[in-house]
């Protein structure tokens, strides 16, 4: 059998595996979510300052929560199906085109962050492996190690006093100046501007994460026999780990890097708020204290179904990358 | 152990690490001498600073002790690291070891099962599961385990398939043994050590995940923790910065000397580094 | 027969206006304030949530707002008459008034708002017109209110907060509810809707069509939403957003904010909402319900450590179950049972008398404390009341659960035995305080009403009485023996008024003008640089 058939193959039964996977998380949190007291008409209500029992029941009615639960979640699975998401009742709008209006904002700072965090962990991780055990390994690992440990809100919140309102040099928060109402490119350079700073302390949180990986990772192959064999035959250290180790130690560190994505698309509830990013992280966590389970089952619908296809996706591309990996 | 000592001292951060955790280690176990008090009551006049009116570390807006409250909180945070990781390995190990030893079928489901959970994007899940089961102490450890495990089944599964083909395994096989037996008496032990690095290593996120959830206002109100603390005084972090700060500097180095004790255990353990040396 | 002329009332205040103000109003420019949390919909016409309030009243009017001092202004009505027995309420409505869209506003559309959408779905409509049986429109720019019995407490409920008048044309014969007219609203007020990025902002632009002849000066107003409190503080700091309602900056901030050359911070705005935080008690089952009990926590709490610790020195401790706003209309009294820096002696000389004995741990009794999930705020005034009530020998668990949960556990089940809340007694008692304690008002299911099911036929009588009693003398003394039969039963121990705070940028002028503060228009706001 030829290598391209043998990946549509093995595409297509990793995408049948993760159909049940997907249906179970919705199965999970559907009846994780009305183990919770009270439901949407309760929240309405009681942000609406009052409202009596009969126009709550028929404001279940409407909504669908008088049936069965079961009779309920059928109902949810024949929507998903035909890929409709359902109806926000507490927004009054399809969960598809709220999520999808959330959906961008956090792909933007996810993959910022990403980038951000990837990049320069690649680097602490290389110069603190080249110089294990030095001062400079400790300098480097105790540094992306406080930076992890540093609770994020609080990192945010510093860079926000320091940067927003002693230097000036970004906006406290949001996504646009709203005030202004930018057009094309102005608009673009203004949404860079207000990404920096939550991308910075969200990369900040990750770097710790990629530095020790590609740490141990550019270790685990200075412990293999090819080094062994290259150092036999005379290279040097330093065409060693630029060309050998280096290359095979990038592998799994950017494939974590691609699984991160597909988890961070679930977005970051703390950041988002911090920095009032309007991303799906704040979204889910208000529709959860909303009882909003459409559009909450719809985020993670969307997140579960993203994680399944970039975790795919990246072991197509290691498969391409290193031939000996055997798929199937 | 010795041996293992001397390797692990090799890395000297990992000993600075090992000399703060014990540090922490011993505040939480004389809190109660040193603040007999009850951490949440009033010592006196609100928002002191530090080293004011008594405060080792400043008050709290409604003058509770600062220091009280991150000696009593060592204990509570430490403890939610330690069950929750425990726990999570628990159910990691047995959901990796059927996994791994017996493969097929068995494998699938364990590991669709454990799919479900690493899919699911892990701190909302972890909200999600304190607001349905009301914050406490309890729920909070319930909801960090339950997001946690997916990561030891996945280790513990990699470790036991590469290890039931070796010969040892094999031996014992021809003795008779028995499938747990061998498991638990043949190819546990042979993986202990990544075990050992990656609990470690959550034990600190669990402890950054109860701060998390304490900023969104999922903490316990009964119970005193560094989270806690964190939660009551973020809104003042501007007017009165020693009521979070200290707690956060106290998260910071718990989970930093964690993490550099892990890193330690990783390096001492691995034998691939061993022989660099 | 009693004619008021509130057009003539309105033509001075605006004279007023223009001299009495040194500087002329400026055209233009975008104010961006503060709305928290973001509301799920704009639908005023069903919902009084506090960030909807924020916004609909910018793109909704009422038949009136109302003054600082209390005054009825004209907007939508431009005169009303009443008939001497009370019971036929005439309104003259404004001409050359249209609707966003384009279309008049009408008789039509008074009748509908009023019979069709705020008796049937609004939260408070159903109270505030109770006695409207029905409403004729002789012509298109009259309405004539049709009561069963005397309402004058309806005159304090026309505000564009309380009852916003909408379009009949785009609400007729639909799902009140779905209406689409939730997302996109369409009113008369001075601001028209233009966009709702979710998660980030609502925008309005000026309506150039307004028939108000001054204002509206802004060519934008935005209501940002920042879930955080601190970054709101720091938006604020920063001149990104320019004002900022009900406590959405935190009292400490807002304490340190005030120092500021640019800063304002001002307690108006809020009389006709009145809030007052308090203690439901279960007096059916648990630990609570003997009366004794509560008035020796009454007796514990110093009420200004609170306001000083947590509010940061702003609001006023309780004197009595009704607020001391109520003063002005002579209906409240002082009584004993509520004092202002807690008698941990005397509480628990309380105790002891009723035969509630320590045992060896100083505990009398056990119980759970609920606390309103609204935030910070009310999880320390919780640890501060835990440790007060352990001083005398009650020995609480704090439970702090999400607003659904919470919701259905204080109003809908009953499960719980004591409950830190906090209640807005409104701009008469009829409508914020009698919910509390009425026999009428214990309604399972129903939020903020009843929910210590406190029930005492005397009572009752009273309050039925101070409904209707129009004697301002003789209504007094019915409210001084409802207060002192509340002070010695205590179902609801009254802790203190909150006083929400508004922090705004000085560049931002007459933002002012109204009772109703926040919730009233920006009609009249204007930037100066």
């Amino acid at each position: 059998m030829n290598r391209t058939s043998k990946i549509l193959r093995y595409v297509s039964r990793r995408l049948l595996q993760g159909i049940p996977i997907i249906l179970a998380i919705i199965v999970l949190n559907f009846f994780l979510l009305n183990l919770a007291e009270g439901d949407a008409v309760d929240v309405l209500a009681g942000e609406a300052g009052s409202a009596t029992p009969e126009y709550m029941d028929q404001l279940r009615a409407k909504f669908g929560l008088d049936k069965p639960l079961p009779v309920q979640l059928l109902v949810y699975l024949k929507n998903v199906v035909t890929l409709d998401l359902g109806y926000s009742f507490r927004h009054d709008m399809p969960v598809s085109k709220l999520i999808v209006d959330r959906f961008w904002p956090t792909l933007l700072l996810m993959v910022s962050t990403i980038i951000l965090a990837v990049g320069f962990g690649i680097l602490l991780g290389l110069l603190a492996a080249v110089s294990l055990n030095t001062w400079k390994d400790a300098i480097i690992t105790v540094f992306a190690l406080i930076t992890y440990a540093t609770p994020l809100f609080w990192v945010g919140l510093m860079m926000i006093v320091v940067f927003s309102l002693n230097f000036g040099w970004f906006p406290t928060s949001g996504m646009e100046n709203i005030a202004a109402f930018h057009e094309g490119f102005d608009r673009v350079k203004d949404i860079a501007h207000h990404l920096v700073l939550p991308t910075i302390t969200l990369s900040l949180f990750y770097l710790a994460l990629y530095t020790r990986m590609m740490r141990a990772s550019m270790l685990e192959q200075y412990g293999l026999d090819y080094v062994v064999t290259a150092r036999a035959k005379g290279l040097t250290e330093r065409r060693i780990t630029f060309v050998h180790v280096l290359r095979n130690a990038l592998l799994p560190v950017v494939t974590m890097a691609g699984v991160q994505v597909g988890a961070l698309i679930g977005g970051s509830v703390i950041v988002e708020s911090v920095f009032a990013w309007p991303g799906l992280g704040m979204l889910a966590f208000e529709s959860l204290f909303a009882r909003d389970l459409n559009l909450l089952l719809g985020i993670f619908l969307l997140s579960s179904a993203l994680v399944v296809a970039v975790n795919l996706i990246v072991d197509v591309i290691y498969s391409f990358l290193d031939p000996r990996i055997e798929i199937g | 152990m010795i041996d293992f000592w001397k390797r692990f001292s090799r890395n000297r951060s990992a000993v600075f690490g090992l000399a703060i955790l014990v540090a922490v280690l011993f505040v939480a176990t004389i809190a109660s001498l040193i603040y007999p008090e009850d951490p949440f009551r009033l010592a006196g006049k609100p928002l002191s600073g530090p080293g004011l009116n008594g405060f080792l570390l400043g008050s709290d807006s409604l003058g509770r002790d600062v220091a009280s409250g991150i000696a009593h909180g060592a204990k509570t945070s430490l403890l939610i690291g330690l069950i929750a990781t425990l726990a999570a390995v628990f159910i990691g190990i047995i959901f990796g070891a059927f996994s791994g030893y017996y493969g097929g079928r068995i494998d699938d489901l364990l590991m669709r099962i454990t799919e479900i959970f690493q899919t699911i994007p892990s701190f909302v899940f972890a909200i999600l599961l304190v607001a349905i089961m009301k914050p406490s102490i309890e729920s909070i450890v319930i909801a960090i385990t339950v997001v946690s495990w997916p990561g030891v089944a996945r280790l513990v599964r990699a470790e036991f398939l590469s290890l039931k083909n070796r010969e040892f395994v094999q031996a014992c096989h021809t003795l008779g043994m028995s499938d747990l037996r061998i498991m638990l008496r043949e190819i546990l032990p042979n993986c202990l050590s990544p075990i050992i690095v990656i609990g470690s290593l959550m034990v600190a996120t669990a402890i950054l995940i109860e701060s998390g959830l304490a900023f969104l206002g999922l903490g316990d109100p009964n119970i005193m923790s560094w989270g806690f603390q964190i939660g009551a005084g973020r809104t003042m972090l501007r007017s009165a910065w020693w009521v979070c700060t200290f707690p956060g500097i106290a998260i910071l180095i718990t989970v930093l000397a964690i993490n550099l004790v892990g890193e330690g255990l990783n390096d001492a353990l691995n034998p691939r580094l061993r022989e660099r040396q | 027969m009693k004619i008021i002329n509130l057009l003539g009332t309105a033509v001075l205040v605006t004279l007023l206006s223009l001299f009495g103000v040194a500087h002329a109003q400026k055209s233009g420019g975008t104010m961006v304030f503060l709305v928290q949390p973001e509301p799920p919909t704009m639908a005023g016409y069903v919902s009084t949530s506090g960030p909807i309030g924020l916004l609909a009243p910018k793109i909704y009017e009422g038949l009136f707002d109302y003054d600082t001092a209390g005054k009825m202004i004209p907007v939508l009505a431009e005169s009303y008459e009443m008939s001497a027995d009370g019971k036929t309420v005439t309104f003259k409505l404004r001409k050359g008034v249209s609707w966003h869209d384009g279309k008049p506003f009408t008789s039509a559309d008074v009748q509908f708002s009023i019979m069709n959408v705020l008796k049937e779905v609004h939260p408070r409509g159903p109270n505030s017109f109770k006695e409207v049986s029905s409403i004729d429109t002789p012509d298109s720019h009259t309405a004539v209110f049709n009561l069963d019995n005397p309402a004058p407490y309806m005159m304090r409920a026309f505000s564009a907060y309380e009852s916003p008048m909408v379009p009949k044309h785009h609400l007729e014969g639909q799902d009140l509810k779905g209406a689409k007219l939730g997302n996109n609203p369409v009113g008369t007020g001075p601001y028209k809707f233009v966009e709702w990025k979710k998660g980030q902002y609502i925008r309005l632009d000026k309506n150039e069509d307004y028939w108000g002849s001054d204002g509206p000066y802004l060519d934008k107003i935005v209501g940002r939403f920042v879930p955080d409190a601190s970054t709101r503080t720091a938006a604020m700091e920063n001149g990104e957003v320019l004002y900022a309602a009900y406590n959405a900056i935190p009292n400490i901030d807002a304490v340190r904010l005030k120092e500021r050359d640019d800063i304002g911070v001002t307690t108006d705005g809020y009389s006709m909402i009145n809030p007052m935080a308090l203690i439901e008690f279960n007096t059916k089952e648990g630990p609570f319900v003997d009366a004794a009990v509560r008035r020796a926590i009454s007796t514990a709490i110093d009420r200004q450590f609170m306001i000083d610790t947590i509010f940061f020195g702003y609001g006023k401790p309780a004197t009595s179950a009704l607020s001391s706003n109520f003063s002005a209309t002579g209906l409240h009294a002082e009584m004993p049972n509520y004092p202002a820096n807690g008698d941990i002696a005397a509480a628990n000389k309380i105790l002891d008398d009723a035969g509630y004995a320590k045992d060896g741990n100083g505990v009398r009794m056990k119980g759970t404390f609920d606390l309103i999930p609204y935030g910070e705020d009310w999880r320390r005034g919780g640890e501060y009341l835990k440790q007060v009530l352990g001083d005398i020998g009650i020995q609480v668990d704090l439970r702090y659960e999400d607003v659904p949960t919470w919701l259905k556990r204080i109003y809908h089940n009953y499960d719980f035995e004591m409950n830190l809340n906090y209640f807005y007694q409104l701009s008469d008692p009829v409508l914020g305080v009698h919910r509390h304690y009425g026999t009428n008002m214990i309604r399972k299911g129903t939020h903020f009403v009843n929910s210590s099911r406190y029930s005492n036929p005397e009572l009752d009588k009273l309050l039925r009485a101070g409904m209707t009693q129009p004697d301002a003398t003789k209504r007094a003394a019915i409210y001084k023996d409802i207060q002192t039969i509340l002070a010695e039963d205590m179902p609801v121990v009254n802790l203190f008024e909150l006083e929400f705070l508004t922090v705004f940028n000085t560049k931002l002028k007459d933002a002012y003008g109204s009772a109703m503060g926040a919730y009233a228009s920006f009609g009249n706001a204007w930037l100066d640089d």
